[in-house]
C-alpha cells in the first residue's frame, strides 16, 4: 500500500459521507460546513493527482471565498433557520433517488467502458506535463494555448461583479409612515427592509 | 325605339335602388319616385308599342340583347328581351296598372314608418315582373318568376309585427315554391330534350318533330306545374286569400292584375308545347274549370271584403286557363288586361272603402257607403258591374267570349258550367257592392266614413275607365283590335258552328248576369229579405264555403304537420342533441385533456430539475447503448 | 501514483450524483445552490483525474477556468437569491411557484 493509495481510501470515505451529509443537514450552516469538508477532501485529492496549484486554489477560492460568500448570505438572510422535513411533492424522493442511482451507474458502466478500472496514468507525469513544476507548466499552456478564454474570464468576472452590485444595491427611498410602524414592530427586519 | 326597351324595366330597377338607400331621407318624396320610375317606363313601353305597330304584321318580333350571361361549354344564357306583341300587350298592362296602383299607393300608405320601403319593394316587384314578361330566355323568365315570388314574400309580410302577416308571407311563399319546383325541372327537360332554353329556338313551330309527343306532354304538364303555383289555381290555390293580409295596393298589383296573371302569360307563350301535346291542353281546361267553380263557390261564403275579391281572383284566372285550354289565347290575354282593370278597380275600391272606415273589413259591418263615399260606390259598381259581364263592359267582352268559344267548338258540358260560374261570379259580386255600399250602415265606422283624398281617387276613376271601355279592343274576336294584334304570335280564335246560336248566347249570359246581381239586389239590398236570418238557416255551408271547403284544413294535416313534425325531430333531437352533443363533446374533450395537461406546470422548480435530469438520463442512456 | 485514475472517476460520479439528488430534494435555494457547487466540483475532480491520466495539462487548464467561472456564478446566483428574499422574505423555492397553471 503506498502513500496515494492510503490517502486516497481515507479520504474518499470522507469526501462522500461530508457530501451525504450536506443533502441529511437541516440547517443550512451546518450544510455549508460540511460542504467546506468536502473542498477540503477534493484538494488533497488534486494533490494526489499531482495538481499542487489547483490543491491551493481550491482551498482558497473555493473554501476561502465561495464558501465565506455563502455564509454570509445565510447568515445576512436569516435563512438558517431550520427547514421542514415533510416534503410536499409527491414521489419527488423516491424518483429523486432513483434518478441518481441511474445515473451513478451509468456513469460508472461509461467509466469502464471507457477508461477501465486499472489503467494508471504514464509514470513520468512530473517530467513532462509538470515540466519546471505545476504552476510553470500550467502558466505556460494558460497564457499560450488559452490565452483567449483566460482574457474573456476576466470579462465575466467583471460583469459578474457589477451585476452583483445592481441586484443586490438597496434603492433608497423615502420611507412611508406605515413601513416605519411595520419596522418598530419588527426590529430585526431593519436590515433587510428596502 | 324598340332597342330601348331596356329602359322599360331599368327605370323600376333604379326606383327601387334609390329608395333602398334614400327612402327614410325623401320621405313622402319615395312614393313619387317610385310611381314616375314606373310611370316613365309606361310611357316607353307606350312608345315601344307604337314602334312595333309601325312595323308590318309579320315582322314585329325583335330580340334585343342585353349581355351574356352564362357560358359553360355548350350551355349559354344571355340576357336578352324579345319584343312582340305579346311581350308588348303584357309590358302595357303591367306599368300602367303599375304605375296607378303606385299612384294611389302615396295615399294609401301615408304615415307607415316604412313608407319609402314599400315603394322600394314595390318598384323591385314591377322590375322583375317586366323581366318575366320580356324574356327572351327561359332562365331568365325563371329569374323574374322567382324575383316577383321574393317581391310577394316581401309585400305580403310588409307589416311583419302581425304574426298572420308573417305566416300568409310564409305560406304564398312555400306554395308557389312547390310549382317552381316542377317549373324548373320542366326548363331543365326543355334544355335537355330541345337543346336550348331560347324562346326563339324553341318556339319554333319545327321543333315538334324534335321529340315525341310525349316529351311535350311532360313538358307542358311540369311548366304549367309552375303556373298552377303562381296563379294560384286548385290546388296549389291556398296562398292567394291569406295573402290578402299584405296592404291593399300589394293585392291589387300583385294578386290581380300582374303576378298572378304570369301564370296564364307562361302557358300563352308556350302554348305551342301544349298544342303538340294536346293531353296538356284537356288538363289546363279542366283544372281552370274545376278552379273557377270551386273558387266562385267559395267566394260567396266570405265575409271579409278582400277575401271575396282574392277568391274572386282565383276562379277569373280560371276563366283565363279554361280560355287557353280550349285554345283561344287571344281571347284569354284580352281577359287577363280588363281583368287586370276591373279587378285592380274592385280591390282599391275595397282599400278606399277600409281607409275610410278605419281598416274594417267585415262585409257585415259595412252598409251605406254609397252616401259617405260616393266617388268610391260609383266606381266599384262599374268595376262589378264589368267582372259580372254585363253587356258593352268590358269584362263582357272577355268572360262571355270564351263561353263563346266553348258553345262553339261543342264543348257543351264545359259551356254550362262556365256559365254557371259567369252565374256565380254575378251572384258574389253583387253580394259585394251591395251589403258595402246599399242599404243602412250596420256599425259606427260605416256610419262615420269618409271619402279618400284625390290622390287614391284618381287611379279609381282611370282604371274604371278602362274596366268599362276596354272591350272597344275586342269588339269581335276576328277583326277586334287585339286578336288581330296577336294573331301572329298567338294564333286565331277557334271557331266553330256548334251550340246555340251567338244571339241565344248573348241573351243567356245577360240573363245569368243582370239575373244574378237582381237576385243580390234582392236579397241584400232592397231591404225586403232578411238575409240576417237565411245566413243564420244556412250557416254550416257558409261555414263550409268560407273555409274554401276546408282544402286548407286537409293540406294542414296531411302536409303541414308531418313536415312540422320532420324538422321538429331534425331540430331538437338531430341538430340539438346529436350535432350538437358531438361539437360539444370535442370541446369537453379538449378541456379534460388541458385540464389533465396543464397540471404539468407546477411552478416548483423541483419538478422541473427532476423533469430535465429524467430526460438526461434517458439521453445518456440512448448515447450508451448505442456506443 | 498507484491508484488507478477509476477510482478517482468513481468518486466524482458520486458527488455528482450526491449533487444532482441535493439539487431535487431539498428546497432551501441557498442549500440547492450548495449543492450544484458540489456537482461542479465533482466534474472538476474528473477533469484533473482524466488530466494525470493522459499525461497533458489540458484538464487542470479547464478546471482552473471551471472554478473562475464558478466563482462568478456563486456571485450572481447569491445576488438574485438576496434580491427574490427581499422580495418574498422567503428562500424556500416551493413558495416561488407562480409561473404555475
Amino acid at each position: 500500500m503506498s502513500a496515494d493509495q492510503i490517502v486516497f481510501w481515507v479520504f474518499a470515505p470522507i469526501s462522500i459521507g461530508s457530501a451525504i451529509a450536506i443533502l441529511l443537514q437541516r440547517n443550512a450552516v451546518h450544510a455549508a460546513l460540511f460542504l467546506i469538508v468536502n473542498f477540503f477532501t477534493i484538494a488533497v485529492f488534486y494533490l494526489v493527482l499531482e495538481a499542487p496549484f489547483l490543491f491551493a486554489v481550491q482551498i482558497i477560492v473555493y473554501a476561502g471565498a465561495i464558501m465565506v460568500l455563502f455564509l454570509f448570505v445565510i447568515m445576512l438572510l436569516g435563512v438558517d433557520r431550520d427547514e421542514v422535513l415533510t416534503e410536499r411533492i409527491p414521489w419527488q424522493r423516491p424518483a429523486a433517488i432513483l434518478i441518481g442511482i441511474g445515473v451513478f451507474a451509468e456513469l460508472v458502466v461509461a467509466i469502464r467502458a471507457g477508461v477501465g478500472f486499472s489503467a494508471k496514468g504514464p509514470e513520468a507525469f512530473a517530467e513532462t506535463a509538470n515540466r519546471g513544476g505545476n504552476t510553470e507548466a500550467l502558466a505556460r499552456a494558460l497564457f499560450r494555448d488559452y490565452f483567449l478564454p483566460f482574457e474573456a474570464t476576466s470579462v465575466l468576472l467583471i460583469v459578474a461583479a457589477v451585476a452583483a452590485m445592481m441586484l443586490a444595491a438597496r434603492h433608497r427611498r423615502a420611507i412611508t409612515p406605515a413601513e416605519q410602524e411595520a419596522l418598530a414592530a419588527e426590529p430585526e427586519m431593519a436590515e433587510v427592509a428596502p | 325605339m324598340t332597342e330601348a326597351v331596356w329602359l322599360v324595366p331599368a327605370l323600376p330597377l333604379l326606383g327601387f335602388v334609390v329608395n333602398l338607400f334614400a327612402g327614410r331621407r325623401l320621405g313622402r318624396a319615395a312614393g313619387w319616385l317610385g310611381t314616375l320610375a314606373v310611370g316613365a317606363a309606361a310611357a316607353i313601353a307606350v312608345a315601344v308599342g307604337l314602334d312595333v305597330l309601325a312595323q308590318p304584321a309579320e315582322e314585329r318580333t325583335t330580340v334585343v340583347h342585353l349581355f351574356d350571361w352564362i357560358r359553360a361549354g355548350a350551355f349559354t344564357v344571355n340576357v336578352d328581351l324579345r319584343v312582340d306583341q305579346l311581350s308588348v300587350l303584357m309590358i302595357l298592362v303591367v306599368t300602367v296598372v303599375g304605375a296607378l296602383i303606385h299612384l294611389y299607393a302615396i295615399g294609401y300608405m301615408e304615415g307607415d314608418p316604412r313608407f319609402g320601403r314599400f315603394f322600394a319593394y314595390l318598384n323591385l316587384f314591377v322590375f322583375f315582373m317586366l323581366l318575366l314578361v320580356l324574356a327572351e330566355n327561359l332562365l331568365v323568365l325563371y329569374v323574374g318568376w322567382e324575383g316577383v315570388g321574393l317581391c310577394s314574400y316581401l309585400l305580403i309580410g310588409f307589416w311583419f309585427e302581425r304574426t298572420a302577416a308573417a305566416n300568409a308571407a310564409k305560406k304564398a311563399f312555400v306554395t308557389t315554391r312547390i310549382g317552381d319546383t316542377f317549373m324548373l325541372v320542366g326548363i331543365a327537360l326543355v334544355f335537355l330534350r330541345l337543346g336550348s332554353l331560347d324562346l326563339s329556338t324553341v318556339l319554333d313551330p319545327a321543333i315538334e318533330g324534335v321529340q315525341p309527343s310525349g316529351v311535350f306532354t311532360v313538358i307542358a304538364l311540369l311548366l304549367f306545374g309552375g303556373a298552377i303555383g303562381k296563379s294560384a289555381q286548385v290546388p296549389l290555390h291556398v296562398w292567394l286569400p291569406d295573402a290578402m293580409e299584405g296592404p291593399t295596393p300589394v293585392s291589387a298589383l300583385i294578386h290581380a292584375a300582374t303576378m298572378v296573371t304570369a301564370g296564364v302569360y307562361l302557358v300563352v307563350r308556350t302554348h305551342l308545347f301544349f298544342e303538340i301535346s294536346g293531353v296538356a291542353l284537356i288538363v289546363v281546361l279542366v283544372v281552370g274549370l274545376v278552379t273557377a267553380l270551386y273558387a266562385a263557390l267559395s267566394a260567396l261564403g266570405q265575409d271579409d271584403i278582400k277575401r271575396v275579391l282574392a277568391y274572386s281572383t282565383v276562379s277569373q284566372l280560371g276563366f283565363m286557363f279554361m280560355a287557353a285550354g280550349m285554345r283561344a289565347y287571344s281571347v284569354a290575354m284580352f281577359m287577363l288586361a280588363a281583368h287586370a282593370c276591373y279587378k285592380a278597380l274592385l280591390f282599391l275600391s275595397a282599400g278606399s272603402v277600409m281607409h275610410g272606415t278605419h281598416d274594417e273589413t267585415d262585409l257585415k259591418r259595412m252598409g251605406g257607403l254609397r252616401r259617405r263615399m260616393p266617388w268610391t260606390a260609383g266606381v266599384a259598381v262599374l268595376g262589378a258591374l264589368s267582372l259580372a259581364g254585363v253587356f258593352g263592359l268590358a269584362g263582357y267582352f272577355a268572360k262571355d267570349e270564351i263561353l263563346v268559344v266553348a258553345s262553339e267548338t261543342g264543348r257543351t258540358a264545359v259551356w254550362l258550367l262556365g256559365t254557371l260560374g259567369a252565374l256565380l261570379s254575378a251572384l258574389y259580386i253583387g253580394r259585394l257592392v251591395f251589403l258595402t255600399f246599399l242599404g243602412d250602415a250596420r256599425s259606427a265606422e260605416a256610419e262615420h266614413a269618409h271619402e279618400s283624398p284625390t290622390v287614391m281617387l284618381v287611379p279609381l276613376v282611370v282604371l274604371a275607365v278602362g274596366a268599362v271601355g276596354l272591350g272597344v279592343l275586342m269588339l269581335d274576336p276576328d277583326t277586334g283590335l287585339v286578336p288581330t294584334f296577336l294573331e301572329p304570335v298567338l294564333g286565331a280564335v277557334p271557331h266553330g258552328s256548334a251550340g246555340v246560336g251567338s244571339a241565344a248566347l248573348i241573351v243567356i249570359s245577360q240573363v245569368v248576369a243582370l239575373g244574378g246581381l237582381g237576385v243580390t239586389w234582392l236579397a241584400y239590398a232592397s231591404g225586403r229579405v232578411d238575409w240576417l236570418a237565411l245566413r243564420l238557416r244556412a250557416a254550416p255551408l257558409q261555414r263550409f264555403l268560407s273555409q274554401g271547403m276546408h282544402v286548407d284544413d286537409v293540406y294542414a294535416s296531411v302536409v303541414v304537420a308531418p313536415a312540422k313534425a320532420g324538422s321538429a325531430f331534425l331540430a331538437y333531437v338531430v341538430d340539438a342533441r346529436l350535432v350538437d352533443g358531438i361539437v360539444n363533446a370535442v370541446g369537453r374533450l379538449v378541456q379534460g385533456l388541458a385540464g389533465v395537461g396543464r397540471r404539468v406546470q407546477t411552478g416548483l422548480v423541483r419538478t422541473y430539475a427532476l423533469a430535465f435530469l429524467v430526460g438526461a438520463l434517458a439521453l445518456l442512456v440512448y448515447v450508451g447503448v448505442r456506443a | 501514483m498507484t491508484t488507478p485514475i477509476a477510482y478517482f472517476l468513481v468518486v466524482s460520479a458520486a458527488l455528482f450524483t450526491i449533487g444532482t439528488v441535493g439539487v431535487m430534494v431539498r428546497r432551501n435555494a441557498l442549500v440547492i445552490f450548495m449543492s450544484v457547487e458540489l456537482q461542479l466540483n465533482g466534474v472538476n475532480l474528473a477533469l484533473v483525474a482524466f488530466s494525470r491520466l493522459h499525461g497533458n495539462l489540458t484538464g487542470q487548464v479547464l478546471t482552473f477556468f471551471s472554478m473562475v467561472v464558478a466563482a462568478a456564478e456563486v456571485v450572481v446566483g447569491l445576488a438574485i437569491i438576496v434580491y427574490v428574499f427581499r422580495r418574498r422574505r422567503t428562500a424556500n423555492v416551493d413558495d416561488l411557484a407562480v409561473l404555475r397553471w
